[in-house]
C-alpha cells in the first residue's frame, strides 16, 4: 500500500479513537437504563445463565439473565435494567428483555430470517449426525460454536486448532467462489461477482459477525471488487482497508483478542510465510500454521496464557481435511434446506473424516503438553514484534 | 471434476464401512447399562438386546450427547424412554439437548414442583417434540418385548398426595427410583436417595447385581443394612473430578470398600458400561 494513504488513514484513525474515548459514556452504579438493540452475539449458556453481549452508544454491556424467554443471535429486543459497574466491565443482572417484532423494521426483518436459516442448519446438522461430529462440523462450516460439548472445546484449544471452527478467510474464499463459479454458468460475469459478494455478506451475519468473519469478509468483498472492476488488487491492502474499517466503526475492537488475533496471523501468513520459500501441499499449511503462530504468539500468551507444544504437528495432521469438510458440508447444508434427505447423505458423507479429525484432537487435548505462563511481561511483547519486523527489513533489503 | 468424483466415492466407501461396523457392533443382542461420564451429575443409558434405548437423567450440561453418540448407531434417532428421576439441573439440563436432536416416544417423571426456568423450558421442549407424558408411581412397569423390565419402586402414590407440592428441598427425597430386569440381571438406580427412602424400598428388590449409588455417593445415601440387603457385585457412583460438595464421601467409599463391593467412579475411569445377556455381565 501507498505509505502515504497508510499514514493518512492512521491519522484519521487516531482522530477516531480520541473521539470516541472522550464521548464514552460513564454508567453510574446501579443507573437505570433502557434500551433497544440487536443481539449480535450469540448468547452463551454458563451454569443455568444466558450471556451475552449488547451494545448501548458505543459501550459493551455483558448482561446476564435466566434461561427464559430464550434468547437468539438475532433477535431485536428492548431491555430495561441497572447497570453494575464491575472492574472494567459494564454488567447488567437480570434485566427485563422483551423480543420486539416489527415486521416494517427492514433490519429486524432480514435479521429474523438469518436466524431461521441459521436454526434450520443447527437441527439439520444436529440431526443428522452424532454430538460432537455435528458442531465440530457446523464448526468448521458457518463458525458455529453453541452446541459443542465443553470437554471437546478444551480439546481443541488444548491441542492447538481451536481456530478451525472460527470461520474466516477460507470459508469466505469457498463461499465467494463457490457462488461466482455457480452462478458464471448462465450469468454475466459482473452479475455473478455481485451475488459472490451478497453471499459473502449473508454468509458473515450468518455466521455470527465475529470480527475474524467481518475481517475476512471485508477483504473477500474487496478482492471480488476488483474483479469487477478489473483491477488486480493486493491482499494487504484488503487486510489494511479492513482493519481501518473495522476500528473506525468500532474502536472498541482493538481490544477484542478475536480481532487482534485474526489481524496478525492475516499479516504473518502475508508477510512471514513467503521468507520460507514456496511450497506444496501439507508442507505449505505447516508453514502457514507456522507462519500465523509466529504472529500471533505473543497475543495468546497474553490472552490465555498457554501454547500447545503439538499445535504445528496437530494443525498438519488435521487442516487437510478442512477445506474437503467445508466443500461437502457447505453443500450439504445447502441442498439441505430444500432437501432434507439428499443434504442429510452429503452430511454423513463427512463423517468418516470427522471421525479422524476427533480422534487427532482427542488423542492430543488428552496428552497435553501445554505450556502456561501466568504474566507475560510487556517487554517481550514489544521486543519480540520489534524483532520479527526488523528480520522482515533485513530479509527484504536483500531481495 | 474427477478428483472431486473421487474424494467423494472415497468417503461414501468409508461412510459404508462405519455403517457395517456398527450393525455388527450394535447388533450383540446384548443389554448395555451405561453410566454415562457427564461431571457432577447423573445420566444412565440403556440399549436394550432388541436396540430399544432408555434414558434415565440428563447431566448437568450436554455431554450426555457425545455418551449417546458413543452408545448408539448413527442411524438411531428415537429414544424410547426418557426418565427425568427429579427437577434438578444437574439430571435436568442434559435432558433438553437430547429432545432437540432425537424423538423421544414416553417421557416419565416424579409429581413434584417443577418450578425453576429450566424445568418448564423442559416441558415446553417436550411439548413441542410431542412426546407422551406420564408420572411415575411404585408399581409402574415398562416392559419392552426383549425380555427387559422397568419397574418404578418410588415414590408411592401415597407419599406423592402427602407431599403434594413438594418444596425444592424435598426434591431429592421424591426422586424416582427404577429398578431393571433382564432375566436374572438386576440393576438399581438409586437417583438422589438418602438412606430412608432406600429403607423403604430395599425388601423390593431382592439382590442385585448393579446399584447405581444415591445421591453422587454422598454420605447420606447408604448404610451398611441397605447394602446388606440388595448385596449388589459392583457399583457405580456418577460424580464429577473436584465437585465442591465433596462427593463421593469417604464413609460411602469405605462402608462399599469394606463389603467387598467392586466400586467404579465416573471421574476416574469415565463412562461405565456393563454388558450382559440376562445370565452373566461383565464390565466393558
Amino acid at each position: 500500500m501507498n505509505s502515504k494513504l497508510l499514514v493518512i488513514l492512521l491519522i484519521i484513525l487516531s482522530f477516531r479513537l480520541y473521539y470516541f474515548s472522550q464521548n464514552q459514556i460513564h454508567f453510574a452504579n446501579g443507573q437505570q437504563i433502557s434500551f433497544e438493540t440487536a443481539i449480535l452475539s450469540q448468547p452463551q449458556t454458563i451454569g443455568g445463565r444466558q450471556v451475552f453481549t449488547a451494545n448501548y452508544k458505543n459501550q459493551k454491556i455483558q448482561i446476564s439473565t435466566g434461561l427464559l424467554p430464550e434468547i437468539n443471535y438475532g433477535d431485536y429486543t428492548l431491555i430495561v435494567g441497572k447497570i453494575s459497574n464491575q472492574k472494567n466491565k459494564v454488567l447488567m443482572y437480570f434485566p427485563k428483555i422483551e423480543t420486539i417484532n416489527n415486521p416494517a423494521n427492514i433490519l429486524q426483518t432480514s435479521l429474523k430470517g438469518v436466524n431461521i436459516v441459521r436454526q434450520k442448519l443447527i437441527a439439520l446438522f444436529s440431526k443428522t449426525l452424532p454430538s460432537p461430529s455435528s458442531s465440530l462440523l457446523l464448526g468448521i462450516i458457518f463458525g458455529i460454536k453453541e452446541q459443542m460439548p465443553k470437554s471437546f472445546t478444551d480439546n481443541l484449544r488444548t491441542s492447538g486448532v481451536f481456530h478451525v471452527i472460527a470461520a474466516s478467510g477460507m470459508n469466505v474464499t469457498l463461499v465467494g467462489g463457490f457462488i461466482s463459479i455457480a452462478f458464471a454458468y448462465f450469468l454475466k460475469r459482473q452479475i455473478a461477482i455481485g451475488l459472490s459478494i451478497l453471499g459473502i455478506v449473508f454468509y458473515a451475519i450468518l455466521a455470527g459477525a465475529e470480527a475474524s468473519i467481518v475481517r475476512a469478509s471485508i477483504m473477500g468483498i474487496l478482492v471480488f471488487s476488483a474483479q469487477i472492476l478489473g483491477r488486480q488488487t493486493l491482499a494487504i491492502n484488503g487486510l489494511s482497508l479492513a482493519g481501518f474499517v473495522m476500528l473506525f466503526i468500532d474502536p472498541t475492537l482493538i481490544s477484542d483478542v478475536g480481532f487482534q488475533l485474526s489481524f496478525a496471523a492475516t499479516l504473518g501468513i502475508l508477510y512471514l510465510k513467503p521468507l520460507f520459500g514456496n511450497k506444496e501441499g501439507i508442507a505449505s499449511e505447516v508453514l502457514t500454521t507456522v507462519a500465523a503462530q509466529t504472529a500471533t504468539l505473543p497475543i495468546l500468551l497474553a490472552n490465555f496464557g498457554t501454547y500447545s507444544v503439538y499445535s504445528i504437528l496437530v494443525n498438519g495432521l488435521v487442516l487437510w481435511t478442512v477445506p474437503i469438510l467445508m466443500m461437502v458440508g457447505g453443500v450439504g447444508a445447502i441442498i439441505g434446506l430444500i432437501l432434507p434427505q439428499l443434504g442429510q447423505l452429503l452430511i454423513y458423507l463427512c463423517y468418516p473424516l470427522l471421525l479422524y479429525f476427533e480422534g487427532i484432537v482427542n488423542f492430543f487435548g488428552k496428552i497435553g503438553g501445554v505450556i502456561s505462563i501466568k504474566a507475560l511481561p510487556w517487554e517481550f511483547i514489544a521486543g519480540y514484534y520489534c524483532l520479527l519486523v526488523s528480520i522482515l527489513i533485513i530479509s527484504h533489503k536483500e531481495v | 471434476m474427477k478428483k472431486t468424483f473421487l474424494t467423494v466415492s472415497i468417503l461414501l466407501f468409508l461412510f459404508g464401512c462405519i455403517l457395517i461396523y456398527q450393525n455388527i457392533t450394535y447388533n450383540d443382542k446384548k443389554l448395555h447399562v451405561v453410566i454415562c461420564d457427564v461431571g457432577q451429575g447423573d445420566a444412565i443409558f440403556m440399549r436394550t438386546p432388541d436396540g430399544s434405548d432408555i434414558l434415565i437423567d440428563g447431566g448437568p450440561n450436554n455431554s450426555v450427547l457425545s455418551c449417546l453418540s458413543r452408545h448408539m448407531p448413527i442411524w438411531d434417532k428415537t429414544i424410547e424412554v426418557m426418565i427425568m428421576t427429579h427437577p434438578h439441573a444437574d439430571h435436568l439440563t442434559g435432558l433438553i439437548d437430547v429432545l432437540k436432536r432425537y424423538r423421544v416416544l414416553m417421557f416419565g417423571t416424579g409429581k413434584n414442583g417443577c418450578s425453576t426456568d429450566l424445568c418448564k423450558k423442559l416441558i415446553e421442549q417436550l411439548k413441542q417434540n410431542g412426546t407422551a407424558q406420564k408420572y411415575l408411581y411404585q408399581g409402574d412397569r415398562f416392559a419392552i418385548k426383549d425380555g427387559i423390565a422397568l419397574e418404578t419402586l418410588c415414590p408411592t402414590q401415597e407419599w406423592v398426595s402427602q407431599h403434594l407440592v413438594a418444596k425444592s428441598s424435598d426434591e431429592n427425597g421424591s426422586s424416582v427410583i427404577e429398578l431393571l430386569t433382564y432375566k436374572k440381571f438386576k440393576a438399581l438406580f438409586a437417583a438422589d436417595a438418602q438412606a430412608s427412602d432406600m429403607e423403604k424400598i430395599d425388601m423390593l428388590t431382592g439382590i442385585i447385581d448393579l446399584l447405581k449409588v444415591p445421591h453422587h455417593g454422598s454420605k447420606t445415601g447408604l448404610n451398611s443394612d441397605i447394602l446388606d440387603i440388595l448385596n449388589p457385585n459392583i457399583a457405580a457412583i456418577s460424580v464429577g473430578a473436584k465437585n465442591r460438595y465433596g462427593h463421593p464421601a469417604s464413609f460411602t467409599l469405605e462402608l462399599l470398600k469394606s463389603l467387598n463391593i467392586k466400586t467404579l467412579r465416573t471421574d476416574q475411569v469415565g463412562d461405565i458400561e456393563i454388558v450382559s445377556d440376562g445370565n452373566n455381565w461383565r464390565v466393558k
